[in-house]
C-alpha cells in the first residue's frame, strides 16, 4: 500500500505502456520516431513532425533543464490543498521536448531564488502512487 | 481567391441588462445572459431576431437560435475559449463575403460567477485545462491543476527570464486597465460604490495583493463575473440600412500554437503573431496604423505577450505601451482596453466579446454614453486592433476595425 493521496493519472496503456512501466522501475521512457529520429512529448500514436506512425521507446537520461515554474498558493484538489505552496514546472528534456510536472525541495517562500536556477539541471523522481502508477516529479541537481 | 477586407461591418453591439458580480445573488443563467443581450442588440439596430441568418456563439448557438424561433442559414458553434468570438467575426466575415448569408448574430452569455455559487447552472472558461485532452495524464491534473491562473504564471516566469521584465511592468497594464475602469459606470471595479475594491490602484498596489500563483497577484488576474453581449454583422450593401453606424471589417484573423501549454514551444509567444498577419495582411494595414488597441486581459501577461505578438510593441519591449500610464486615460500612447478590460470591467470566464462590443462603441463615437462611459472614456481613434486570446495562451482570433467614412 502507498499513502499517495493527490489525483492519480489514468494510464492509456495502449498509448503511453512504455512509459508507466517504465517509470515502475524509475526509467524515464521516452518515445521517438523510427524515421526522423525526433522524440515528442506528450506520447501519441504519429510523430507529430513528420507524422510516421513507426514509433520507439527508449530509456532516456532523466535529466533536462528547468525551462519556467510557478509557485502555487491555492490548490483545491485532494492532497495538493492540504501540501500547501508546491512549485510546478516546465522542463526541457536533454533528450528533447518538454514535461510538466512538480519541483521537489525548493523553498517556496524564496520565489526569486528558484528564479534564479531557470536552465539549471533538473533530474526525474519518480513517486509511488499504486502498484500500476509511478507519477513524475523532478528536483534540483545537486 | 478574393480578399473579404470590408465586406461586412458591425452594425451593433450590447450587453445584457446587468453584468458583473451582483448577479450571482439571483443566479442568472447563461441563457438569460444570451437572450437579454441579443434583444438589446436588436432594438438598437433596429432589427427583428427573425431577420437574424446565421448565429455563431461559443457552443451553445442551438439553443439561441431555438429560443429566437431562428431559422438560421448558417449554424457555427465554435468553442475554443475567450477569444472564440474574434473567431466567430472571422466565420462571419467570410460567410458573409461568400454570399451564403447577409446578416449574422454573434452571442456570448455566461453566468461564470454565478456557477461558483450555483453549481452547474453556468459554465467556466476553458483556460483550466481539459481532462479529455490527449495529453491530460502528463499535464497539469495529477499536479493539482485548477485553473487559468496555474498555467499562466509559467509564462509570466517565462517572460520576466527571457526579457528581463519585471512584475512592475506588468502591473502598470492593471493600472492602466483600472484608470479606464473608472471611467466606466458599468465597470465593477469603477468605484468604491460600484465595489468596496474598485477605484484607482497603483502598481504598488498591485504588487501587494496577495500572491495567486507565483509571479502572478491578485490585481494581475481578471474578475470571474457574469456577463452577456452581442454584435450583429451584415453586409457591406446592408451596413447603412439601419438606426447604428457600422464599424468596417478590415482585417480577420485566427490561429492556435497548441491546446495544452504543455505543448507551448516559447511560453512568451502566442499564435497572434500568426493570427496578427493574416488580419494586418486582409487589411492591407500594419501595427503602426492602430489606434486603439483591445486586447485579451485574462491576465496582465496575457496582454504583454499579445501586444509583442501582434508587433504594437517590440519582443520583450511590451512595457513601452504602458509605463507612464500612456495607454491610460488622456495618454500620449495607444488606448488600451478602454471599457476596464477583464482585469476591472467584467470577464464572465470567455471574454472575448466585450474588446467587441467596446471596440464598436469606441469607433462609432459612443463609448461615453453616460451609460457605459462618462467624460474622457471616448478616444479618437478610428482604427482598433482587437485580439482574443483562448485557452492556456492557446487560440487567437485578430480583427482589424475601421470607423465609417
Amino acid at each position: 500500500m502507498t499513502d499517495y493521496n493527490k489525483p492519480i493519472p489514468d494510464p492509456d496503456p495502449y498509448t503511453s505502456g512504455p512509459f508507466w512501466e517504465g517509470a515502475k522501475e524509475g526509467k524515464l521512457m521516452l518515445p521517438r520516431c523510427n524515421d526522423c529520429n525526433r522524440v515528442h512529448w506528450y506520447p501519441r500514436i504519429l510523430c507529430p513532425f513528420c507524422y510516421s506512425r513507426s514509433i520507439s521507446w527508449f530509456e532516456a537520461s532523466g535529466e533536462g533543464t528547468l525551462y519556467s515554474f510557478a509557485v502555487q498558493q491555492r490548490a483545491f484538489a485532494p492532497g495538493w490543498a492540504e501540501e500547501g505552496p508546491y512549485v510546478t514546472c516546465f522542463i526541457d528534456l536533454n533528450e528533447g521536448d518538454r514535461m510538466f510536472g512538480v519541483l521537489l525541495d525548493v523553498d517556496v517562500s524564496k520565489p526569486e531564488d528558484i528564479f534564479a536556477k531557470i536552465g539549471s539541471k533538473v533530474s526525474i523522481e519518480f513517486v509511488k502512487a499504486n502498484d500500476d502508477v509511478h507519477v513524475p516529479y523532478w528536483k534540483l541537481a545537486s | 481567391m478574393t480578399n473579404p477586407s470590408m465586406a461586412a461591418a458591425i452594425v451593433g453591439a450590447a450587453e445584457s441588462d446587468e453584468i458583473g458580480f451582483a448577479l450571482s445573488e439571483k443566479g442568472t443563467t447563461n441563457t438569460q445572459l444570451h437572450i437579454e443581450a441579443i434583444s438589446n442588440v436588436c432594438k438598437q439596430v433596429g432589427i427583428s431576431p427573425s431577420e437574424i441568418e446565421g448565429v455563431f456563439s461559443a457552443g451553445f448557438t442551438p439553443q439561441i437560435a431555438e429560443y429566437l424561433h431562428i431559422r438560421p442559414k448558417y449554424i457555427d458553434g465554435t468553442a475554443v475559449g475567450g477569444s472564440s468570438f474574434e473567431l466567430h467575426v472571422h466565420h462571419a466575415l467570410a460567410a458573409i463575403a461568400a454570399g451564403v448569408i447577409d446578416v449574422a448574430l454573434v452571442s456570448h452569455g455566461e453566468s461564470g460567477r454565478s456557477a461558483r455559487k450555483n453549481q452547474g447552472r453556468g459554465t467556466g472558461g476553458r483556460g483550466g485545462g481539459d481532462p479529455w485532452a490527449p495529453g491530460a495524464a502528463f499535464s497539469g491534473g495529477p499536479y493539482g491543476g485548477w485553473g487559468a491562473p496555474f498555467n499562466y504564471a509559467h509564462a509570466m516566469t517565462r517572460h520576466l527570464h527571457q526579457w528581463g521584465s519585471t512584475k512592475e511592468d506588468f502591473a502598470q497594464i492593471a493600472v492602466s486597465a483600472r484608470d479606464w475602469a473608472t471611467l466606466n459606470p458599468r465597470a465593477v471595479m469603477h468605484s468604491k460604490e460600484t465595489d468596496p475594491n474598485g477605484g484607482p490602484i497603483t502598481v504598488q498596489d498591485v504588487l501587494d495583493s496577495r500572491l495567486i500563483a507565483w509571479p502572478l497577484s491578485l490585481l494581475d488576474v481578471c474578475l470571474v463575473t457574469d456577463h452577456g453581449g452581442a454584435v450583429l454583422i451584415v453586409s457591406a450593401e446592408k451596413a447603412h440600412s439601419f438606426k447604428t453606424p457600422p464599424v468596417w471589417i478590415a482585417g480577420a484573423g485566427e490561429s492556435m500554437g497548441h491546446w495544452d501549454m504543455l505543448e507551448m514551444d516559447d511560453l512568451t509567444l502566442t499564435s497572434a503573431v500568426n493570427s496578427g498577419k493574416t488580419a494586418y495582411q486582409m487589411a492591407g494595414m500594419g501595427p503602426g496604423e492602430m489606434e486603439l488597441g483591445m486586447i485579451y486581459d485574462s491576465f496582465t501577461v496575457t496582454v504583454g505577450i499579445t501586444v509583442e505578438a501582434l508587433g504594437l510593441a517590440p519582443r520583450g519591449g511590451f512595457m513601452e505601451l504602458f509605463e507612464g500610464g500612456k495607454s491610460g486615460p488622456g495618454g500620449s500612447g495607444m488606448p488600451i482596453n478602454t471599457n476596464g478590460g477583464g482585469l476591472s470591467f467584467s470577464h464572465s470566464g470567455m471574454y472575448g466579446m466585450m474588446l467587441l462590443v467596446e471596440a464598436y462603441r469606441q469607433l462609432s463615437g459612443t463609448a461615453e454614453d453616460g451609460v457605459n462611459g462618462i467624460a474622457g472614456k471616448q478616444t479618437s481613434a478610428q482604427t482598433a486592433i482587437v485580439n482574443g486570446t483562448g485557452g492556456s495562451l492557446s487560440t487567437t482570433g485578430t480583427l482589424v476595425l475601421v470607423a465609417d467614412q
